[in-house]
C-alpha cells in the first residue's frame, strides 16, 4: 500500500474513501475486502491516530457484514460526501469565532484550517495568518502559500518562534488527526507545544474536527498511538549529517483538553470535556455501542479467506 | 582580527587593557593615566557594541582605579585586575561544569537547545560522573546549531539523540533536566538566548523538569535594571527559506528572530563560576563580581560615553 505520507487526516480520509469506491465499483467482492484490509494495515501502521479513516473503515466493514456487498460503493460515496459537508460545516463554526481584523496562528497544513481560511475569505473578513514551518515535513510552507493565494497577509516563522510570536496573535486554530474521548487532541507534532504557549499567553485555542475524528476505542481505555520516524525525516537531501547521527522524530503529539478552548464540529462548538455528551445525543446512548475495528477485520479475514 | 565567543572577546579585552597599562608612556600622574585607560576602554567597547562580555571585562579591569591616588598603584591595579579577569575567565567553564554536574542526579536524561560550549561541558562532565545517561538535543532551526552540539557531545562519548524543535514538549516527559547556555542574562534574571529557549523552558516547567542555565559571570548585563528592554535582532529570511521561495511568495513575510527571553520564573538556577545562583539574584553578580555599583548602573545605556563615570 502506497499513500502519500504528507496527506492531512481529512485528505487521507478522502483518499481511503476514493480507493474503496473504486474497488467496490469494480464489482469483485473478495478483491474489495482485500483492499479494505490492505488499507486498514497501512493506516494502523503508518497513521494509527488518523481516526477519521479508521472510523470510515469500521462503518464500511460493519455494512459489509450486516448488509452484504451490494450497494457498498454508494454507501462509501455517501459517507464521503457526508464527511465533506461536516468538514465544511465545522470550518464555518470555527470561522464564526473570528472577528474582523483578527490575527490567527496555526501550524502544519490541515485541510480543515484551509477550509476555515476559505470560509473567512468568502465571508469577506479581514484576517492575518501566522504559521510555523512545522518540521518535520515543513507543511507550514504549503499552508502559507495557500493563505497567500487567498490574499491574506501571511507570516512564516520557525517552530522555535511560536512562543515569541503568539502574543501578537488573537487566536490559535488547528486541525486534528484524532480526538480522544477525554477531549485530548492528536495532531501534528508541535501542536501540543503551540497550545501550551497559547495558554500561557492567554490566547484561545480552537480545534476544527468533525465528529468522524472522535475515537471510539479511547472510550474503553485504548491509547492513541503516535508513530515516530528517524533521521531520514529531518536530514535534507543535500545535507551531510554529523557522524553517527541519530534522531527521534515524532510525527504527532497530544494536546491535553485543558489547553483547548473549543472543538468546532459539524454540530457546533463544544468544550473538549463535553464529547461524551455530544456522542450520546448523536447515538442515543453513551457509550455508543460499536464493534472494535480489529475484531471486524478479523471476521472479514476469516469469512473471505483473505491471506495474511 | 575576528574573535568569536563571549569568553574570548572578554579575555582579549582584558589583555589589551593590561598591555595598554604596561605600555603607557605619558605623564606619570594618576589623573592622566586614568584618562588614558578610559580612552582605551572606550575604544575596545566600541569595537563590538552588542557583546555584553566586552564592557563587563573593561569595567572589571578598570574598576579598581576608583580609589587609587598614586600612579604606580593605579598601573599595578589594572595589570592585576586584568590578570585576575583572564585567570577567572579561563577557569570559569571548568568551575561551571563542576558545579553544574553536581546538580544532576545519577542516571538522568538531559535536554539541551542550540549549541553552547558551556552547557556541553556541564553535560559532558555529568556524563563522565555517571550522572547523565542520555541527551536529547534540538536541531535548532533555522541554522541547525544542534548538529554542532551533536558532534561536540559525541566527542565526549555522550549518547545523543536529536529531535526537531517542534518535539520538545513531546519528549519532555522523558527528560530530567534541561541544560542550556545564555547569550545575555539581565539584571532581573531573565535569560536571553537562542530563539526557542523560552518555550523549551516553558515545556520543562509544565512537566516539572528542572531548567539550568550555564553561564559565565561576564554574560550578566545591567539591562532591564535601568528599564532598557533587550532588543531582539531579526536575521535574514533566507536562513529559513531559500531566495526563490521568497521571490515566488511576495505575500509571505518570513520573520527570523535570533533570540528570545526566558523569564526568571522558568529557570531553576543559573550556574556561574561563582556558584549556583537563583536567577532573581543576578544583580548580585553585577555588583559584587563585575564591579557595577547601584549608582553607576544608570549609565549602562551608554557605556562608551559614560565609562569614566561608571568606574569613578
Amino acid at each position: 500500500m502506497e499513500l502519500q505520507s504528507r496527506l492531512s487526516g481529512s485528505e487521507l480520509f478522502f483518499e481511503v474513501a476514493g480507493r474503496l469506491i473504486e474497488s467496490a465499483a469494480a464489482g469483485v467482492e473478495k478483491a474489495f475486502v482485500e483492499k479494505l484490509i490492505d488499507l486498514y494495515n497501512y493506516i494502523v501502521h503508518d497513521r494509527p491516530s488518523s481516526i477519521a479513516s479508521l472510523n470510515l473503515l469500521r462503518l464500511v466493514a460493519q455494512r459489509l457484514l450486516n448488509e452484504g456487498f451490494t450497494g457498498v460503493d454508494k454507501y462509501v460515496s455517501s459517507l464521503a460526501s457526508e464527511y465533506d459537508r461536516a468538514l465544511w460545516r465545522s470550518a464555518e463554526v470555527a470561522a464564526r469565532r473570528v472577528l474582523d481584523g483578527e490575527v490567527v496562528m496555526t501550524t502544519s497544513n490541515s485541510l480543515a484550517v484551509r477550509r476555515f481560511l476559505k470560509t473567512l475569505r468568502d465571508m469577506g473578513r479581514k484576517l492575518e495568518v501566522y504559521v510555523t514551518e512545522s518540521r518535520p515535513g515543513r507543511e507550514g510552507l504549503v499552508l502559507a502559500e495557500y493563505a497567500e493565494s487567498l490574499g491574506y497577509p501571511v507570516t512564516l516563522i520557525v517552530d522555535s518562534a511560536a512562543r515569541f510570536f503568539v502574543r501578537d496573535v488573537d487566536k490559535v486554530v488547528v486541525g486534528a488527526e484524532g480526538i480522544a474521548s477525554n477531549g485530548a487532541l492528536v495532531a501534528k507534532v508541535g501542536t501540543g507545544l503551540l497550545s501550551l504557549v497559547a495558554k500561557e499567553a492567554r490566547k484561545r485555542v480552537f480545534v476544527i474536527a468533525p465528529t468522524m475524528k472522535f475515537s471510539y476505542e479511547t472510550i474503553y481505555g485504548e491509547l492513541l498511538k503516535l508513530p515516530e520516524g528517524g533521521a531520514e525525516l529531518i536530514v535534507e537531501r543535500e545535507e551531510e549529517p554529523p557522524e553517527g547521527f541519530t534522531a527521534r522524530v515524532p510525527l504527532y503529539e497530544v494536546a491535553p483538553p485543558e489547553y483547548i478552548d473549543g472543538i468546532a464540529t459539524e454540530y457546533g462548538l463544544i468544550a473538549p470535556q463535553a464529547i461524551p455528551l455530544l456522542l450520546r445525543s448523536i447515538y442515543g446512548e453513551y457509550p455508543p455501542s460499536y464493534q472494535p475495528l480489529q475484531y471486524l477485520i478479523q471476521v472479514l479475514t476469516e469469512r473471505y479467506g483473505v491471506k495474511k | 582580527m575576528k574573535i568569536r565567543g563571549a569568553g574570548r572577546i572578554a579575555r582579549s579585552a582584558a589583555e589589551a587593557l593590561k598591555y595598554a597599562a604596561l605600555e603607557y608612556g605619558g605623564v606619570r600622574e594618576v589623573s592622566e593615566f586614568k584618562k588614558y585607560m578610559v580612552e582605551a576602554g572606550k575604544l575596545l567597547i566600541s569595537t563590538r557594541p552588542t557583546a555584553v562580555s566586552l564592557p563587563n571585562a573593561v569595567i572589571f579591569v578598570l574598576r579598581n582605579l576608583r580609589g587609587v591616588s598614586n600612579y604606580e598603584e593605579a598601573r599595578e591595579s589594572v595589570v592585576k585586575a586584568a590578570d585576575a579577569f583572564i585567570k577567572n575567565s579561563e577557569e570559569a567553564v571548568k568551575r561551571i561544569s563542576e558545579y553544574g554536574a553536581k546538580r544532576i542526579k545519577e542516571g538522568s536524561v538531559v535536554l539541551t537547545h542550540c549549541h553552547s560550549s558551556t552547557a556541553v561541558e556541564v553535560i559532558a562532565r555529568a556524563y563522565s560522573e555517571g550522572r547523565v545517561v542520555k541527551v536529547y538535543n534540538t536541531e535548532t532551526r533555522p541554522f541547525l546549531q544542534g548538529r554542532i552540539t551533536f558532534t561536540h557531545l559525541r566527542k565526549y562519548g555522550v549518547p545523543v539523540v536529536q529531535i526537531p524543535d517542534s518535539a520538545v514538549r513531546y519528549i519532555m516527559h522523558e527528560v530530567d533536566y534541561v541544560v542550556v547556555g545564555a547569550d545575555t542574562i539581565t539584571s532581573n534574571g531573565a535569560v536571553v538566548n537562542k530563539i526557542g529557549t523560552s518555550q523549551v523552558a516553558l515545556a520543562a516547567k509544565e512537566a516539572r523538569v528542572r531548567v539550568y542555565v550555564a553561564a559565565e559571570s561576564y554574560k550578566f548585563s545591567p539591562l532591564t535594571l535601568i528599564g532598557e528592554l533587550v532588543k531582539i535582532e531579526y536575521r535574514d529570511p533566507e536562513e529559513v527559506v531559500p531566495r526563490d521561495w521568497l521571490d515566488k511568495h511576495p505575500g509571505v513575510r518570513v520573520l527570523n528572530p535570533v533570540f528570545d527571553v526566558t523569564p526568571p520564573d522558568y529557570i531553576d538556577a543559573i550556574i556561574t563560576e561563582y556558584g549556583v545562583l537563583p536567577p532573581q539574584a543576578s544583580i548580585l553578580i553585577l555588583i559584587d563580581k563585575l564591579g557595577w555599583t547601584l549608582e553607576s548602573i544608570k549609565y549602562s545605556e551608554n557605556i562608551v560615553e559614560n565609562l569614566e563615570k561608571i568606574i569613578e
